[in-house]
């Protein structure tokens, strides 16, 4: 309970945000409908899934100690399932669900051997991961060789049925869910007990915290919404290959986004995820040196601000004096 | 017997190739030992030590291995830089935050190697790079040959500089305990930035060697991190003599998995030993 008491200390109820951030969602929501440029909804669209992704990247490494570096290993796996399904004849939509599951199944077997690893030693056994999925993808093809499969991957087939709309709101589905899923659970029992094994995991287990078990649930949880957010975005890109689906690309995109907004703040990734979208959109005129300005982004905000944006502004007075308002109401 | 004949090629090729792997794998092992980071920029690292090696046959029109006699020190430098500017201060913040500068260091070399040498494939070709021998039934290319005999000098001289040098006594005090390393009188910083200087001498070594043996593009040094990963991993993190069995059980995984899966196979074998591997014993074969 100790341990309980402290969480309520660091994580204000704010109760006075719940109702404008309702508010923006459904105006998010009714972008489409209202007749937003194509562009913004397809900024809005990858908003809100790298949103979800980034926002479990920081329920892992900013809330559990887990700094894994695989989030592209269930976003390809998810792509891959929600692909192979449909030409298995099998509904979009249950694709999606079904990558979220098979994604959340592959982090149970994969959790034996790297939850044996700590720290450093954990983001190493997670690094492998996406590498040897790339490998099966490469060689295994369930269906529609020899055309298809393999190296050349599989386009998701009937997406034409699906409108862009649609495609646009299980994306916003998809974000907000990860917003709230982290307010919950972070306020939950688990969020206590993750919290206490990431400052100190063997004075968490001498406490009666099953360390292994709660590590489980969030590397679960975190697998599972990845997963969908990486089905929902082939569902929109409409095609999958092995080596963008399990490129490291994918951690540039969800490391630079926490990383920017602050590592282990609630709001981070939200304020993350709109740079890295922005810097996504004004960097491919800078095709040449896009990753360059990526990489010394990522020094530069860990040099001079290691907390993030979030993290920093935390400090300051005028943040605190702005939180106490919010959360007096 | 046609059996063993038939396997005596792979098994002879993946311990050469092992070799290769070892001295990859060096540098990255004996800065997780001492400084206690993993260095992800060390694939992008060894690859600057194929381009060194690549510029100075086609620019300078030096032979790669004796290039090493100017690409070594040179590396030295970069990476005495590197630990002195950047990640002794990252070590200060927390471990992510090393991790996450390195990972930004990869990403500006990958994109600066696109912008110098272009994304083209490009391999050390010289006379002696297609040759092979033979003997009785096995036949090796001559590179892999010459791998392992650079693995085994480099790994003995550096087992050597560790246990005879004042340096090499001062990397191992830090290596076990920093803060009495310390009171002794050992300016740790300065022994983390000598480590990380000596692994960028031995990444200029397996940058060469590999470009002798495989061809390389910008992006290659991811793929030569995690097998240099993995190799740490099956030796145990931070042993020398581990680093070369990880090595060697790592080629030979490649090799036989090659011989009995298919060649599309090869890699995903070693990985999959490599996760095995952490599942059974997480500390590797020599592991502390």
């Amino acid at each position: 309970m100790a341990v309980r008491r402290n969480m309520k200390v660091t994580l204000p109820r704010l109760r006075g945000v719940l109702i404008p951030l309702i508010a923006v969602i459904v105006v998010l929501a009714l972008f489409p409908v209202i007749g937003v440029s194509r562009i913004w909804l397809l900024y809005a669209f990858l908003f809100f899934t790298y949103l979800a992704m980034a926002n479990m990247w920081n329920l892992l490494a900013g809330y559990s100690g887990l700094v894994s570096l695989c989030p592209a290993a269930f976003i390809g796996l998810a792509g891959y399932t929600l692909a192979i399904g449909t030409w298995f004849g099998f509904p979009w939509y249950l694709g999606i669900i079904a990558g979220g599951i098979v994604a959340a199944a592959f982090a149970v077997i994969i959790s034996v051997p790297v939850f044996r690893l700590k720290g450093i030693y954990f983001a190493i056994g997670t690094l492998v991961l996406p590498e040897v999925l790339r490998f099966v993808f490469t060689i295994w093809a369930p269906i529609g060789e020899p055309v298809y499969g393999g190296g050349a991957g599989y386009t998701v087939k009937g997406v034409a049925d699906v409108s862009q709309a649609q495609i646009y709101w299980l994306a916003l589905a998809i974000g907000a869910a990860s917003i709230f899923l982290m307010r919950y659970v972070l306020r939950s029992k688990l969020g206590s007990g993750l919290a206490a094994i990431r400052d100190n995991d063997s004075t968490a287990a001498s406490c009666g915290i099953n360390v292994f078990n709660l590590k489980l649930y969030s590397f679960v949880i975190a697998a599972f919404i990845t997963g969908i957010a990486g089905a929902i975005f082939y569902l929109y890109q409409g095609y999958i290959e092995p080596v963008s689906a399990f490129s490291v690309r994918w951690l540039v995109i969800i490391m630079l986004a926490t990383v920017i907004g602050g590592e282990g703040t609630e709001e981070g990734p939200v304020v993350g995820t709109i740079i890295v979208v922005f810097l996504y959109f004004t960097l491919a005129r800078y095709a040449e040196i896009s990753l360059i300005i990526q990489g010394s982004i990522l020094i530069g905000i860990m040099l001079l601000a290691p907390q993030g944006i979030m993290g920093s502004l935390r400090k300051t007075r005028a943040y605190r004096s702005l939180l106490k308002l919010a959360t007096r109401r | 017997m046609t059996v063993l004949v038939e396997l005596s090629t792979p098994v002879v090729m993946g311990i050469l190739l092992g070799g290769l792997y070892a001295v990859i794998a060096l540098g990255l092992s004996l800065v997780f030992g001492v400084v206690k980071e993993i260095n992800i920029a060390h694939g992008d690292l060894v690859i600057l030590g194929s381009y060194f090696g690549y510029v100075a046959m086609t620019v300078l029109g030096i032979d790669p291995i004796l290039s090493l006699i100017i690409g070594m020190p040179l590396l030295f430098g970069i990476g005495f830089a590197i630990q002195k500017y950047l990640l002794n201060r990252a070590f200060k913040i927390s471990m992510d935050a090393t991790l996450i500068i390195a990972f930004g260091l990869s990403l500006i070399l990958q994109n600066a190697y696109q912008l110098i040498w272009t994304p083209m494939a490009r391999g050390l070709t010289t006379p002696y790079a297609l040759e092979s021998f033979s003997a009785g039934p096995i036949h090796v290319p001559l590179v892999y040959l010459l791998d392992f005999v650079a693995a085994i000098l480099v790994m003995l001289f550096i087992q050597q500089f560790l246990k005879r040098t004042y340096l090499g006594r001062a990397i191992r005090a830090a290596a076990q305990d920093r803060k009495t390393a310390h009171l002794m009188g050992i300016n740790t910083d300065r022994v983390y930035a000598y480590t990380f200087a000596i692994s960028m001498a031995l990444a200029a070594v397996a940058g060469v060697f590999l470009g002798l043996t495989f061809s390389f593009t910008p992006i290659s040094g991811m793929s030569f991190l995690i097998i240099a990963l993995g190799v740490v991993v099956l030796g145990g993190l931070g042993s020398i003599v581990g680093t070369f069995v990880g090595g060697i059980a790592f080629g030979l995984a490649q090799t036989l998995g090659g011989y009995f899966f298919g060649v599309a196979a090869q890699m995903l074998v070693a990985y999959i030993m490599v996760l095995v591997v952490l599942a059974v014993i997480p500390r590797g074969i020599f592991g502390r």
